[in-house]
């Protein structure tokens, strides 16, 4: 049986250039995973001040063996964003497309899709596969069964389901940081930078449900869904997707590289992630068709 | 009182300035004049009433799908009893009920006559008087906004309701809306006159 | 039909009862769904079936109104046929265009029925730059899409002189705030969401419970809202409600106000949108039929060049009570 492979996401945080840097130093040199997500997904504002760390950061990890692909923004809306799609679209490496506005300038060549692209079935997952889809990381809200019936049916492509982290839930014109601190977007002072994991937003009943990013929120629970890897086999998945936080990620690559490989049970695995310093607590309604808050597989 | 409710907020509705008036209780008098209180077996009258609107309006109780086997507790504050309905068409049932009964219910909505009335009549958005908690809603929501919904489309009348059909239903119509709104006029002045009615 | 070059006042339908009242009160167009998922508004009890939509379309077009039928969600792994079928039934209906978002569903319609009705992009596709837009225009003959409610009218100008399909703007009633389409905030509280069901916040996980503090609105059971006794109640719409964060309460994501970009019709028509579309069709007739009509009024005044007093005047009455806000049309939204 082939062995299946681990990609990591992009960050979705608005983590300065000296964290990125020292985070994918240590991902390249010690991290189990394939493929590496670089670039930013959520906000234009935020690429002046990671821009400059990539280039090193491209080089370190394909060093290392690690396949790279450039993540392109969820929301372009200024010529600016666009343009910068643009330009990412024309590398060679693999790209991350996630809003149609990258699509026409990608379409011909490899690309991923990521969760924030609607493939709710086959015939989007074969229209993709059209244009040169080679991966797709479906909506997070797809139950595992679900991603499966798509790859059945489209065994040209592979799916990547979203394993791992704060569930990417929605995104807007607004910034949330911005209004949380009575500012606007465009004068936002980058407050989002004080949250690497996001800002917990609870009910007013003091319940844990959702964090926001800016102008992105997540849920504040994490997925962390550590299926047998024969259940995976079966869905035809071959790929998980972990989306990195200020935990330990390298430690959580390590768990999942494991659990992939056999050597640890979905148990185990989870008691292992239990045990690192996660943003919340541990979820993984979404995968088995339940809401995504909820538990199924109970904590180790 | 849901389904249209998502987006709508509180005072969207322009029925804060009548709030006041539709939450004074139905005077006692008018209950006495009212041909709907009238001592007869109440129960029976309004399922026969009920089934001969689904003979006459199937598309309404086709609207309400699953759920118009549903049992409804009615429950009007201002009178003494309630009622349950299975809104299934020609299988419909309605019965009155003792208000300790609302457990025996999936689904329970209440609040004064006058509100109760005015849903069916159309003169009143249900989504209004709910969000100025005017009526109260329990149990399955999603069968509320069912019915909200068959009700909105069915644009009813009174008549539909007593069964009457021709020059009796317009009788009817100018008669228990005219009484409707005299009702509702009154109970605007009630709180002013309390004390002097009989 | 022919396509008017004057704005066009597209409207909701969510039974055929407000279909009638909507194009007796002036709509040029309405819109309605089936009584399905195949809809992004599949509440109990609401949409039409078959037959109501097709004598819905004899009675619109009797009046000079038109059609368009919303096939706006994502068809589901293995039932992509269903949403295909619900096309077809449009199409046999009569009606002027399907409004759809999924690949699929444009799909068939170009190959199918291309000539007998147009595409219209959903606001549920998300597509907010030219580059979408024309990959979708260029793909599958779209001729309108419906723009989300993040732009501001500036950006909506600069889309259209960059793009060769109409546009239809939401100019009054509920505000998404998060981009359409895209937003699992229900699902993951409720299981049931837009993209995946038709719904959103839906009603069989609401409860209003009552407590020592007063009522709280709930959704699967997170509190979405609180009210003190007697104060007027809301429906617990997931991005609605009232959270704390950063150690204070409030509407973080947006107020509960309803978007009316009335005194922006002259300012839309100058950006070159061809539609304002008013969302609703949850709404009741009554409501729907004076919404149209003051809007029909003011669309009329200034496709007749009047000015913006004139306008506001028509629609304070709709504004009376009521909390409203012009949304992300003005960008201090953001």
């Amino acid at each position: 049986m082939p062995p299946f492979a681990l990609t990591l996401g992009p960050v979705f945080f608005h983590w300065p250039a000296e964290r990125l840097a020292d985070f994918y130093r240590r991902i390249a040199d010690e991290a189990p995973v394939d493929r590496v997500h670089v670039g930013e997904v959520v906000c234009g504002k935020r690429m002046p001040f990671s821009d400059p760390c990539w280039p090193d950061v491209i080089e370190r990890l394909e060093r290392a063996g690690k396949e790279v692909v450039l993540s392109t923004l969820a929301a372009p809306a200024t010529v600016r964003e666009r343009r910068s799609i643009d330009e990412l679209c024309g590398d060679g490496r693999l790209v991350e497309i996630n809003d149609m506005t990258a699509l026409p300038a990608r379409s011909g060549r490899p690309f991923v899709t990521g969760p924030f692209l609607n493939v709710y079935n086959e015939v989007a997952a074969a229209f993709l596969a059209g244009h040169g889809a080679r991966t797709i990381c479906p909506p997070v809200e797809l139950s595992l069964t679900a991603i499966g019936g798509m790859a059945h049916a489209r065994p040209q492509v592979e799916f990547e389901p979203f394993a791992f982290g704060r569930l990417p839930l929605a995104i807007s014109g607004r910034c949330y940081h911005a209004r949380l601190h009575g500012l606007h977007k465009d004068s936002c002072q980058f407050t989002c930078e004080k949250d690497a994991d996001g800002l917990a937003v609870d009910t007013l009943d003091g319940q844990a449900f959702l964090a926001i990013n800016g102008v992105q929120t997540l849920s504040n629970q994490v997925h962390a869904f550590c299926p047998e890897p024969s259940a995976l086999a079966a869905q035809a998945v071959r790929r998980l997707r972990l989306s990195p936080h200020t935990c330990d990620m390298v430690e959580v690559a390590g768990i999942y590289r494991a659990l992939l490989d056999g050597r640890l049970e979905p148990q185990e695995a989870r008691h292992g992630l239990s045990r690192l310093d996660l943003p919340g607590t541990m979820v993984d309604g979404y995968a088995h068709a339940r809401p995504g808050w909820h538990s199924v597989a109970a904590a180790g | 009182m849901r389904a249209s409710l998502c987006g709508i907020e509180q005072r969207d509705c322009h029925m804060v300035a009548h709030a006041q008036t539709m939450n004074a209780e139905l005077p006692a008098f008018v209950r006495r004049l009212s041909p709907a209180f009238a001592a007869l077996p109440l129960g029976p009258a309004l399922t026969l009433s009920l089934r001969a609107l689904a003979r006459r309006r199937p598309a309404v109780f086709e609207r309400l799908g699953e759920f118009r086997r549903e049992r409804y507790f009615i429950d009007p504050v201002d009178l003494g009893f309630a009622f349950t309905v299975v809104p299934d068409g020609e299988r419909a049932q309605v019965s009155v009920a003792r208000k300790g009964e609302a457990a025996t219910c999936a689904i329970v909505i209440r609040g004064p006559l006058l509100a109760l009335l005015a849903l069916l009549d159309g003169s009143r958005d249900g989504d209004a008087l709910f969000f100025n908690r005017i009526i109260a809603i329990g149990g399955r929501t999603e069968a509320v906004v069912a019915l909200r919904n068959a009700i909105e489309d069915a644009e009813l009348t009174p008549a539909d309701f007593v069964g009457l059909d021709g020059p009796l239903a317009r009788l009817a119509d100018a008669g228990v809306l005219g009484g409707l709104d005299m009702a509702r006029r009154l109970a605007a002045a009630a709180p002013a006159r309390a004390g002097r009615e009989p | 039909m022919m396509w008017p070059q004057r704005m066009e006042l597209v409207c909701p339908a969510g039974t055929p009862a407000t279909l009638r009242a909507a194009v007796q009160a002036g709509a040029d167009a309405v819109y309605c769904g089936f009584r399905d998922d195949t809809n992004a508004r599949n509440f109990p009890g609401l949409n039409f079936s078959v037959p109501e939509l097709a004598e819905g379309v004899r009675f619109a077009h009797g009046l000079g109104a038109k059609v368009l039928v919303a096939i706006n969600t994502f068809a589901r792994v293995g039932e992509v046929d269903r949403w295909r079928r619900a096309a077809d039934a449009a199409v046999e209906c009569g009606a002027d265009a399907i409004i759809a978002c999924d690949v699929a569903v444009l799909d068939h319609v170009a190959r199918n029925h291309s000539g007998r009705v147009r595409l219209h992009l959903s606001v549920q596709a998300a597509a907010g730059t030219p580059e979408a837009i024309g990959f979708y225009a260029r793909t599958f003959g779209v001729r309108r899409v419906v723009i989300p409610r993040v732009l501001s009218v500036q950006e909506i100008a600069a889309l259209n002189r960059a793009i060769d399909v109409e546009t239809e703007a939401f100019v009054f009633g509920g505000l998404c705030v998060m981009i359409e389409g895209r937003c699992y905030l229900s699902s993951y509280a409720t299981g049931r969401s837009p993209n995946l069901n038709g719904v959103c916040s839906p009603p069989e996980e609401v409860s209003y419970d009552e407590d020592a503090d007063g009522m709280a609105a709930r959704l699967s059971g997170f509190t979405i809202d609180r009210y003190r006794p007697g104060e007027p109640a809301g429906y617990p719409t997931l991005c609605k409600g009232r959270f704390a964060a950063g150690g204070k309460a409030s509407y973080l994501f947006e107020e509960p106000v309803s978007l009316n970009a009335g005194s922006l019709i002259a300012g839309f028509k100058a950006a070159g949108v061809t539609a304002l579309k008013i969302e609703g069709r949850q709404r009741g007739k009554g409501y729907v039929a004076e919404v149209v009509r003051a809007f029909r009024s003011a669309v009329d005044a200034v496709e007749a060049g009047g000015d913006a007093v004139e306008i506001d005047r028509l629609l304070a009455a709709q504004s009376e009570g009521g909390r409203q806000t012009a949304g992300a049309y003005r960008k201090t939204w953001r």
